[in-house]
């Protein structure tokens, strides 16, 4: 019977398990077009360079704060869709689809779109804003601003996604619940913060995660819409991986970036993870 | 219905289908009502945008086709495989099964665009690059946690007893899968074939290091390549001529195929 199970694992460990160990054995040797292609053993050079690397640690601040502001965003807003979505009334199935609609597009198309929804000075919010007199922002060209703009995309696009998994945790709720507390005198305060969020713990934690990790990847985005300006001030890890590996041609620091980024993201993780579990424990006592 | 939660409903779908919206009318608007949109025009809408599009070297509708080809290619193969390992991985021992799954769990989570480099390398070593049936394979591979995950949960609901009947009837094991336990959980193979499906057609940094050959590009790679082209030229129309027509496929998969979406999302979730 695990005989069947045999292709499954055996196509897994290719793409996902060889990766691993080829990174870690590149991020240890320098194999670049400066070595002829050719990987040499460095001792550890590639990791003295990426711990003395100031992009590295710019883009690592820059990815996380993507990550920390979308997902935050994300969950807030697709908490409210999906307590809109829970009512039932006529044409409910073609309002979900038009909801699901942004994440279903390739992020290339929409990402290629937001720019020129961003575009100075011809872009809808740019026209806008000299309409109205209001001094140009000029978003995709502000260091401060394209980062922002970034996270409206990225929201835009992914917040149908969570939406839909928080909407079927809300559906596992039963009614009674919210029936005995109007019946005991609460209000709908009341039963947001003491059912509707608390049964939906597993559910917002599952897609927290998810989306954070996703996010923590940022690429296709960034790549199409900023391409990581203005003066790299939305460069995220993934890309500036790509940009080692494929500008650069310089793999071994790429694969170094590839490994550090995934402790780095390894390392968030368990740290909120025990925050969150610390403060559960402390607001319940 | 409450007025609120009408108005809410309003805002939700502005809020989703403005973007859509706006690529729409730009599409169709000549260059320059795009760079003066308050002024007075004698012509404000062409279909030159798409016509420069679809009649260019490479028409478009090439991009489309290379994008369905790896789409049914990568979902043919998934559930192919993933079949046989999902029902094995449903039938394994408890622990054994759990640490199964805890490891595609992992896989499923981790940001897989982080695996661009080893697979342009294995693509180079083994000559794999600008095929789009090849293109597949690590297509499969990078969706078959999810559709392991979600087609194990589907055999795990189907009671054993079933299975035990149809052998004291006399059937195969293979009799039993093909004719007891498939029709059973078609509801998930649709849907896993149809989450498959979207993220092949969609995916873009994998597509973006193993295809080169312009005739062989996919339309998210085809459409960032548009968009590299030239990041500050104003003949936007064009861009978003691309844009609706790379996107009509999409809008029409999710028109129709709304319910299994819905229902794979939501099941790899909660089983997952």
């Amino acid at each position: 019977m695990i005989i069947l199970l045999v292709p499954s694992l055996l196509l897994l460990f290719l793409v996902f398990g060889i990766p691993f160990f080829r990174y870690i054995w590149l991020s240890l040797h320098s194999f670049s077009v400066s070595t002829s292609l050719i990987p040499i053993n460095n001792n550890g050079a590639n990791w003295i360079r990426l711990i003395n690397d100031e992009r590295f640690w710019q883009d690592v601040i820059q990815t996380a704060r993507f990550a920390i502001l979308s997902v935050s965003l994300e969950i807030i807003i697709a908490l409210c869709i999906a307590l809109l979505l829970n009512q039932s009334w006529k044409g409910k199935g073609l309002i979900r689809a038009i909801t699901l609609l942004p994440w279903a597009l390739p992020t290339t198309i929409m990402a290629l779109g937001w720019r020129w929804i961003f575009n100075n000075p011809y872009g809808p919010i740019e026209q806008f804003l000299s309409l109205v007199n209001l001094s140009e922002l000029n978003i995709l060209s502000s260091p401060y601003l394209t980062w922002i703009a970034t996270v409206v995309a990225d929201v835009w696009k992914t917040t149908p996604f969570v939406a839909l998994i928080l909407l079927a945790g809300l559906q596992t709720i039963p009614n009674d619940l919210y029936e005995a507390l109007y019946i005991e005198g609460g209000n709908a305060r009341d039963a947001l913060l003491k059912i509707t969020i608390p049964l939906l713990k597993p559910y917002l934690f599952i897609s927290m995660i998810f989306r954070f990790s996703q996010a923590f990847g940022v690429f296709d985005l960034i790549q199409v819409m900023t391409g990581g300006g203005p003066a790299g001030s939305t460069e995220s890890l993934a890309l500036y991986a790509y940009l080692n590996a494929m500008r650069f041609l310089d793999f071994g620091y790429s694969s170094t970036i590839v490994i550090g980024s995934f402790i780095i993201l390894v390392v968030i993780c368990i740290t909120s993870w025990i925050i969150l579990k610390q403060t559960i424990y402390l607001v319940k006592q | 219905m409450k007025k609120s939660t009408k108005l809410w409903l309003i805002v939700l779908l502005i809020w989703s289908l403005s973007p859509l919206i706006w690529q729409l009318y730009s599409s169709f608007c000549t260059t320059d009502v795009l760079i003066k949109p308050f002024e007075i025009h004698s012509n404000r809408w062409t279909l030159d945008n798409y016509k420069q599009i679809l009649n260019a070297d490479i028409g478009f509708s090439k991009y489309i086709i290379n994008s369905t080809i790896v789409g049914i290619s990568t979902t043919f193969l998934t559930i192919l495989i993933a079949i046989p390992g999902s029902y094995s991985l449903a039938r394994l021992p408890v622990k054994i099964h759990n640490l199964t799954r805890s490891l595609i769990l992992i896989a499923a989570l981790s940001p897989y665009v982080l695996l661009f480099l080893a697979l342009l390398e294995m693509a180079r070593k083994f000559n794999l690059a600008n095929n789009l049936i090849l293109l597949s394979l690590p297509y499969s591979a990078l969706s078959l946690p999810l559709a392991l995950l979600l087609l194990a949960s589907a055999f795990k609901d189907i009671p054993k007893e079933l299975e035990e009947a149809s052998r004291i009837e006399g059937l195969s094991s293979f009799q039993t899968v093909r004719f007891i336990l498939l029709p059973l959980i078609k509801p998930s193979i649709a849907s896993t074939a149809i989450l498959v499906f979207l993220f092949s057609w969609n995916e873009y940094p994998i597509a973006l290091s193993w295809l080169s050959n312009p005739e062989a590009l996919t339309l998210p790679v085809a459409i960032a390549r548009l968009a590299g082209s030239s990041i500050y030229s104003v003949p936007y129309g064009a861009y978003a001529a691309a844009t609706v027509l790379g996107s009509i496929p999409l809008l029409l998969i999710v028109l129709i195929f709304q319910r299994q979406i819905v229902s794979g999302l939501t099941n790899g979730a909660i089983k997952g």
